[in-house]
């Protein structure tokens, strides 16, 4: 967790504030977030109860482009492409299906792709195929759902370009109040909300 | 003569010896795993005679350990399955009680999560009551379980051990009336449990769990049952032929006060209570036979002696 700038977890209960904490980073991680996650302040009170999580976000930036899922190499009519990353390649034949064609398009193996008797375009290597930025934020508040406790079906969710917030109860709460909290929470982590 | 639960591990090679072995002593197969070459036998067998079936058994490299936790069914309670929230800890507890020989059902509650929210119905209520043992595992908010924990109880009459993130000290603290055991540390974590400490956390379960059947085990000696729930699965085992031919891992599931069948109620149930244990002793006469509220299966539910004056 050393990737964020800020961290932190509150809760009146010790023990439950460290079990969120381990939680929390777990479920970053295997949602590959933590990378991307700059500040997040996460606060509980089970006596409400809600859950807020509030937070900004580094840049996401960059593309997922061919070259970074694996490397081409031309073998007479054929294209070899070898995968090396294989996260986004479903996505990757989903686009070449459209470029190509599926008569075109081959996967004999899981890290094997053909593509045979077409010409391939110029800048194929550079065609972008996921462009994060514009899923990230879905991603972090789908965390968020992971995160917050089993049966807070009452929620409320935000994002904007670097912001988000996420809050979650089984009462219905009125606005105000989870604005107040919403808000005073992003105060903690030295924000103001957009 | 008493019977204690035993786990047998060892080779295919001269493995029905060890059975004939078991049966003459007068224990009994409660359950039996082949895979490839290793076979492991969860039996009961005469308290006296553990050490000379150690000492059988030894020439054929085979390994006999005491496990208090076979030939009991245990529900492993959780207030909900849901997707979001995998893995639940409540999957790891209950592969490792099936590790140590305890035949585990998980109960994921339809709506049993939230702390206001959270509600037992009926049909949740009885599959916990047709088990020897509930196991609550519930999650990290002293608050929370403090207020769920009186509604998720309410009507289960089998001994309940309650397991949460707050240490043992405060589950004891916070559960009025007292649970029959606890487990402090647990509660929900998203992780699969790898590592040594996770292992620790198991460990305390089986070992709370073991403590809460001797227990129970104890309290039945003080009457005991009119016939050892082993025995009669042998008995239904020989005679009723199609019991061979259900596909569940235990057709027959023995408990500590009985058995669950996996026939259909409604065409067995006649046949079952008819079968006889002993000249003039039928099951009918040493227990109660009644459907089940998991899918159509048979209960069967072992008098004690006071109420039969029969010890077969």
């Amino acid at each position: 967790m050393t990737l964020l700038d800020a961290f932190e977890v509150e809760c009146f209960e010790e023990i439950g504030r460290d079990f969120y904490k381990q939680i929390t980073e777990t479920v970053l991680s295997d949602h590959n977030l933590t990378a991307v996650v700059s500040k997040l302040r996460i606060f509980i009170d089970p006596r409400i109860p809600i859950f807020v999580a509030v937070g900004t976000i580094r840049d996401a930036g960059a593309a997922v482009r061919i070259s970074d899922i694996g490397s081409i190499q031309v073998q007479g009519d054929n294209t070899i492409i070898s995968i090396r990353d294989e996260t986004y390649l479903a996505q990757f034949l989903t686009r070449l299906y459209t470029i190509f064609g599926h008569d075109h398009v081959d996967q004999p193996d899981r890290f094997t792709v053909i593509i045979s008797e077409v010409p391939i375009p110029e800048n194929f290597e550079n065609i972008e195929i996921v462009n994060r930025a514009d899923t990230v934020l879905h991603d972090l508040i789908y965390a968020m759902t992971v995160i917050a406790p089993e049966g807070f079906k009452v929620r409320r969710e935000y994002y904007g370009k670097r912001q988000f917030f996420y809050a979650a109860s089984e009462n219905t709460l009125p606005e105000h109040v989870v604005e107040e909290m919403v808000s005073a929470q992003f105060a903690e982590i030295g924000e103001e909300i957009v | 003569m008493i019977l204690v639960p035993i786990t047998f591990t060892g080779g295919v090679y001269r493995h029905d010896e060890v059975i004939d072995y078991i049966e003459d002593l007068g224990g009994y197969i409660i359950q039996k795993h082949e895979m490839a070459q290793e076979m492991v036998l969860q039996a009961v067998i005469p308290k006296e005679d553990i050490d000379r079936f150690t000492a059988f058994t030894k020439p054929l490299a085979g390994e006999v350990t005491e496990s208090p936790l076979v030939g009991s069914e245990i529900a492993v309670v959780i207030p909900s399955l849901e997707i979001h929230h995998l893995p639940h800890s409540a999957c790891d507890i209950a592969e490792y009680l099936r590790t140590v020989g305890a035949k585990t059902n998980m109960v994921g509650l339809a709506r049993g999560f939230g702390k206001r929210i959270s509600q037992l119905n009926d049909e949740e209520r009885d599959v916990i009551n047709e088990h020897d043992l509930a196991i609550y595992v519930l999650g990290n908010f002293e608050t929370c379980i403090e207020e769920k924990f009186n509604g998720l109880r309410r009507g289960v009459n089998v001994p309940i051990i309650l397991t949460g993130a707050p240490p043992l000290e405060a589950l004891k603290r916070i559960t009025d009336p007292p649970a029959a055991g606890y487990v402090g540390n647990l509660g929900r974590f998203m992780h699969r449990t790898r590592t040594e400490a996770d292992i620790s956390r198991l460990d305390a379960v089986v070992e709370e769990t073991a403590r809460v059947l001797n227990e129970i085990r104890d309290e039945i000696a003080h009457d005991p049952l009119s016939v050892s729930p082993a025995r009669l699965k042998e008995v239904i085992e020989n005679g009723v032929p199609e019991i061979q031919e259900v596909y569940s891992p235990t057709p027959l599931t023995v408990q500590l006060t009985g058995l669950r069948i996996k026939l259909p109620f409604d065409r067995y149930h006649d046949t079952i209570r008819s079968l006889p244990v002993e000249e003039d002793v039928t099951i009918g006469d040493t227990a109660w036979i009644s459907p089940s509220r998991m899918r159509d299966y048979i209960l069967v539910q072992i008098k004690p002696f006071s109420e039969t004056h029969i010890v077969v």
